[in-house]
């Protein structure tokens, strides 16, 4: 009976469990940036999306609270701090949305990445400036690309 | 030969019928009760309303699903297409459209008054707490009914809100199970097309299934108590 039970239900589970789609496949993605890294000034971020022909994904390197080390991420951000070029994922760390650039204005003393849904703010470094989020901006693996305004983003090509 | 009076012709069909099988006696049987008097306020009619919803539910959904195509590949997708083409093309298709939105949002208010009455009145106390039981279940599915539906008409509204329903139920304890219960629900490693199709299949053809199979359940339930006395 158990068994009979088990090797009914075993391959209707399995069936649920979803298969990539033909064409999904895990790589460095190569995206063209609106200015190449070698002429970013200190203090500035260049946003960049996850391309969509192929539909593609970034994959996040690390990350803590909504972002975790392989959750997806659709965009992202160089940034030059003191001289060091770092690429984040977009999405803050407390639930997900797309975080913005601020720049340092009155009212407003240090540029930060600003996330439009519950007020979290984070340094140009990545580093929880104000919360809600607890946890910094989540990394993406990056290399340069064959010229300057390309870069190469460790992520995935969907399939769909 | 005379012409038989079409009467004649009736009582013949019936008589045949029910020399087979007790048509006539399952009809009086399932139509002719007595309703007592304490039932005949306005608030024992929430469930009647909700059978009511449900099957407007079930007719104007069988028609929204001759037009709708539960694809979300390519932007804008063909699935957000049907559904701008039933609500400005097809004829009527904004009434029946209409009709399935607002009953849904009617819906989900009648369960709770029902529920609600259904409380008041005590009526979930012995022999009746399995119709309870059978009541709740039926609360879920149409939640969840709800839930599956929203996504359908794959507009940003849709898909924000099925992102943010999908995490919550990936946030279920221990991290593993959670991320499990993510990618079934979601077909894949984002909310993508087999998200719709997932949804489709469950809004369509599973939960409407099991909802009727349970209000039979329901109904027999009433019928073999009978209606709750007042306290």
């Amino acid at each position: 009976m158990t068994a009979t039970v088990i090797t009914g239900l075993a391959p209707i589970l399995v069936y649920f469990w979803p298969a990539p789609p033909k064409g999904q496949k895990k790589g460095p993605i190569n995206v063209a940036l609106q200015t190449p890294v070698d002429q970013l000034q200190d203090g500035d971020a260049v946003k960049f999306d996850a391309p969509r022909n192929p539909n593609s994904a970034f994959i996040m390197a690390d990350g803590g609270g909504d972002n975790a080390p392989g959750e997806l991420a659709f965009g992202g951000f160089v940034v030059k701090n003191q001289g060091k070029v770092n690429v984040f994922a977009i999405n803050c760390s407390h639930l997900g949305c797309s975080v913005a650039l601020a720049k340092a204005a009155p009212g407003h003393p240090e540029a930060s990445f600003d996330c439009p849904c519950h007020g979290s703010r984070f340094r140009l470094d990545g580093s929880v400036l104000h919360g809600p989020a607890a946890y910094p901006l989540s990394h993406l693996s990056w290399k340069q690309g064959p010229n300057p305004s390309e870069i190469e983003v460790e992520g995935i090509v969907l399939g769909f | 030969m005379a012409i038989p009076h079409p009467r004649d012709i009736q009582v013949a069909v019936v008589d045949w019928l029910d020399e087979r099988y007790p048509f006539t006696k399952a009809v009086d049987e399932a139509l002719y009760q007595r309703v007592p008097n304490f039932a005949n306020a306005f608030y024992y009619c929430f469930g009647g309303m909700v059978f009511i919803l449900i099957v407007f539910q079930l007719l104007t959904g069988v028609l929204l699903a001759m037009y709708y195509i539960p694809d979300a590949t390519g932007n804008p997708a063909p699935a957000y297409n049907s559904v701008l083409f039933i609500q400005n093309d097809v004829y009527l298709g904004w009434l029946i459209r209409g009709v399935h939105f607002w009953s849904a949002n009617l819906l989900i208010i009648m369960v709770l008054l029902h529920m609600a009455r259904v409380y008041w009145t005590g009526s979930y106390r012995a022999p009746r707490e399995l119709n309870w039981i059978v009541g709740v279940l039926m609360l879920l599915i149409v939640l969840f009914l709800s839930l599956t539906g929203y996504l359908l008409p794959w507009d940003t509204k849709a898909y924000f809100a099925t992102e943010v329903t999908i995490k919550i139920a990936g946030s279920a304890p221990p991290a593993w199970l959670g991320a499990a219960i993510r990618e079934v629900l979601q077909g894949g490693p984002v909310v993508g097309p087999p998200t719709l199709q997932r949804f489709f299949t469950l809004h369509v053809f599973v939960l409407p299934a099991v909802i009727v199979l349970l209000m039979y359940v329901h109904f027999r339930f009433i019928r073999a108590h009978g209606i709750s006395e007042p306290l």
